[in-house]
């Protein structure tokens, strides 16, 4: 118990948990924005995959950042698919995000096979890159405080510190812009902003397209620098989790963050569990994150019910 | 003339024909894209194409496997047109799968199995097992508000690992080995023709479908849960408790899910569990509901016609050098094109500018006109 204390308060564990933060992080801030704009995105998982895979075979013949922005198109390109089936057809959007999720698991191990010439586990044979680490190692010149803030924050993938702009910049644009407030009335009551002249069904597409291209960074970081390398089924409910995460985090960006830093901690904590307890076996440990997101989906249902009930009660 | 067709009751065959010629236009698009997939990766094409379509129906063999997956798609199908049409979006079949599974297998394994009741009760185990899986979501949300997408998708992944794990440390036949020992034949669904993979789960199949029919269109149980699907909050109002119906509804899907799990490690196919053995068909339940438009007796047709593709791509991908997960290309077209077409004509949506209404006096005297 001592040394889980132990690597829990470490450097080392926060780096971890950042890192398998980030990609969570960046799918649960596109599930944000599709559900406040009233479509919610169940494809974050397949967005995610789909990207992923994209990513590595792009990173294969150009360079990393050309890959990652395939990635981003990757994950946009299905977002504005959502959006056309949803929205222009009239699809039930559930069902179009699933169909998007069964396409992902049997069209990547596909794409996989053709890309590496029959291997539909791993791209293992194909030379693929990985997002740089930026080296804040300088840091470590500050006196006093130098050496901890440089193993706390050296070392994280470019995207990390995009998704962490992003919230912010996601904030701003909720909160703080006009296009966000409409955004936000599409999803609470589309009557109105429709009534006002507002296009409903174009700010739906847009978010979507929006969401879609998060979701699909979310999917270059881990396949380009949680993992190096593309595995099938590799997002292994990453995109389902975000999706509990948005609502975990009360349909904010700052919730959406704390939502998606908790799970993280979780992946992290199977990840570094197996080497710490070796009697505990590694499937139970790999159920964490799920039951975990069970238990705080129920208890924060739980709780914004009774907070509706004591308002409508006054 | 539209007009008056709306009044009166849609003749039966009609709304049949209809659906049918949907359901195979989706088909059609969805396999000419896969054969430009096909065409642009494979070496020989046309070999493979033909594999795909006419392979299952060549030999026994391949028929009893075709069967057999049709079956297998019945009851997921079944599982989630109940859910459809309570308009839950309960996605946990492959959870229930694995743990009715697991239940299943427990029983064969022990004493009980070599009994006569063997199968009996593993199947009652499975089923016992799925509907608290299934349970468990519709709960939380009733009582707690807990979105049941979320939930019901993270109950598949922790069943998962929960089969991984005791299939490793308990089941398995000797360490290092992740499948147990075969059933005793006791605890095994009986074939119905030798050497083939068609056994007994056919029959389940078929009376699961006529007892979901008879749950939905023939007891007030079916009359409420249909409500609650069309419109909860005049359910509501009508007296009807819709948390309880949405609960009994999830819990009768897990129960199906289950008893697919049994179907899956007590039939001939397997006759004993291992890891991962669903391989993704519990989520082709979707596509099944949602062409047979979630009507139970639709279901088994759909399961037979996709169940044909669903092989031809297995046989495929073991003669031709085009990998099986091209089906799951197909399968999503079809969805996107079966569930677009709910109300209105696929054409007059694909060409309709956003926003901008059909002009009523332009679009009528044309149809007239057709007529």
């Amino acid at each position: 118990m001592m040394e889980l204390f132990v690597t829990v308060f470490s450097a080392a564990f926060f780096v971890t948990i950042i890192r398998t933060t980030t990609p969570l992080l960046l799918a649960t801030m596109g599930g944000l924005v599709a559900d406040l704009s009233g479509a919610l995105n169940v494809a974050l998982e397949g967005q995610m995959l789909i990207a992923a895979l994209t990513a590595v075979i792009v990173s294969v013949y150009a360079p990393w950042y050309v890959a990652v922005a395939a990635g981003l198109g990757a994950g946009a390109l299905l977002g504005l698919l959502m959006a056309f089936f949803a929205l222009r057809m009239k699809a039930d959007i559930i069902l179009v995000g699933f169909a998007i999720n069964i396409l992902a698991a049997g069209g990547t191990v596909f794409a996989l096979a053709m890309a590496t010439g029959g291997d539909k586990g791993t791209s293992i044979n194909l030379p693929s890159q990985a997002i740089p680490a930026l080296d804040l190692s300088f840091l470590s010149g500050i006196p006093g405080v130098g050496p901890t803030l440089s193993a706390l924050l050296s070392g994280h993938s470019v995207l990390t510190w995009v998704a962490a702009f992003l919230v912010f910049a996601v904030w701003y644009f909720l909160f703080r812009t006009p296009w966000g407030l409409w955004l936000r009335g599409v999803g609470e009551y589309p009557a109105a902003p429709e009534a006002a002249g507002i296009p409903v069904n174009k700010i739906r597409t847009w978010s979507l397209i929006v969401s879609g291209a998060l979701a699909g960074l979310g999917g270059a970081q881990l396949a380009m620098f949680n993992y190096v390398g593309f595995t099938r089924d590799m997002t292994a409910g990453r995109g389902f989790i975000a999706l509990g995460a948005v609502l975990l985090g009360a349909r904010h960006p700052v919730g959406a963050l704390l939502a998606a830093l908790l799970f993280g901690a979780f992946e992290g904590l199977s990840v570094v569990m197996p080497g710490l307890f070796s009697e505990i076996p590694a499937e139970l440990i790999r159920m964490i994150p799920f039951i975990v997101t069970i238990l705080a989906l129920v208890l924060f249902s739980y709780r914004a019910q009774q907070l509706m009930k004591m308002r409508s009660g006054q | 003339m539209s007009s008056f067709a709306a009044l009166g009751r849609p003749s039966r065959f009609a709304a049949l024909r209809r659906e049918t010629f949907r359901a195979l236009f989706a088909a059609g698009i969805a396999l000419i894209v896969a054969f430009v997939v096909v065409l642009l990766t494979s070496k020989a094409p046309l070999e493979a194409f033909e594999v795909l379509l006419t392979a299952p129906i060549a030999k026994i063999r391949t028929i009893g496997y075709w069967i057999d997956d049709a079956v297998k798609l019945t009851i997921t199908g079944l599982a989630f047109s109940l859910v459809f049409q309570a308009r839950q979006f309960s996605m946990g079949v492959q959870g229930q799968v694995y743990v009715g599974a697991l239940a299943a297998s427990y029983v064969a394994l022990s004493p009980l199995g070599a009994t006569p009741f063997g199968l009996i009760l593993g199947v009652l185990a499975a089923m016992l097992a799925g509907g608290i899986w299934g349970f468990i979501p519709g709960y939380a949300k009733a009582r707690f508000g807990a979105n049941e997408i979320v939930s019901s998708l993270m109950l598949n992944y922790i069943a998962i690992e929960l089969a991984n794990y005791l299939v490793r440390v308990q089941l398995r036949v000797r360490a290092g080995v992740l499948t147990s020992p075969d059933f005793p034949p006791t605890a095994v669904f009986a074939p119905l023709i030798e050497r083939t993979r068609i056994d007994l789960g056919l029959i389940v199949a078929l009376v699961a479908v006529g007892v979901v029919w008879f749950l939905l269109y023939r007891t007030s149980w079916g009359l409420k849960l249909r409500l609650v699907g069309h419109n909860a909050r005049f359910a509501e109002y009508a007296g009807i408790r819709s948390t309880a119906v949405m609960v009994s509804a999830m819990t009768v899907a897990g129960m199906l899910g289950g008893l697919l799990g049994s179907i899956f490690v007590q039939g001939q196919t397997y006759g004993k569990i291992t890891v991962l053995f669903e391989g993704g068909l519990a989520f082709e339940g979707i596509l099944v509901a949602i062409v047979a438009r979630s009507k139970p007796l639709a279901v088994p047709f759909v399961a037979l016609a996709y169940g044909y593709l669903r092989q031809g791509a297995q046989l495929m991908n073991v003669r031709t050098d085009v990998p099986a997960e091209v089906i799951g290309v197909v399968t999503a077209i079809i969805i996107l094109l079966v569930s677009s077409s709910y109300s209105v004509d696929f054409f007059k949506r694909l060409f309709r500018r956003n926003g901008e209404p059909t002009p009523v006096s332009n679009a009528k005297p044309v149809e007239g006109a057709a007529k």
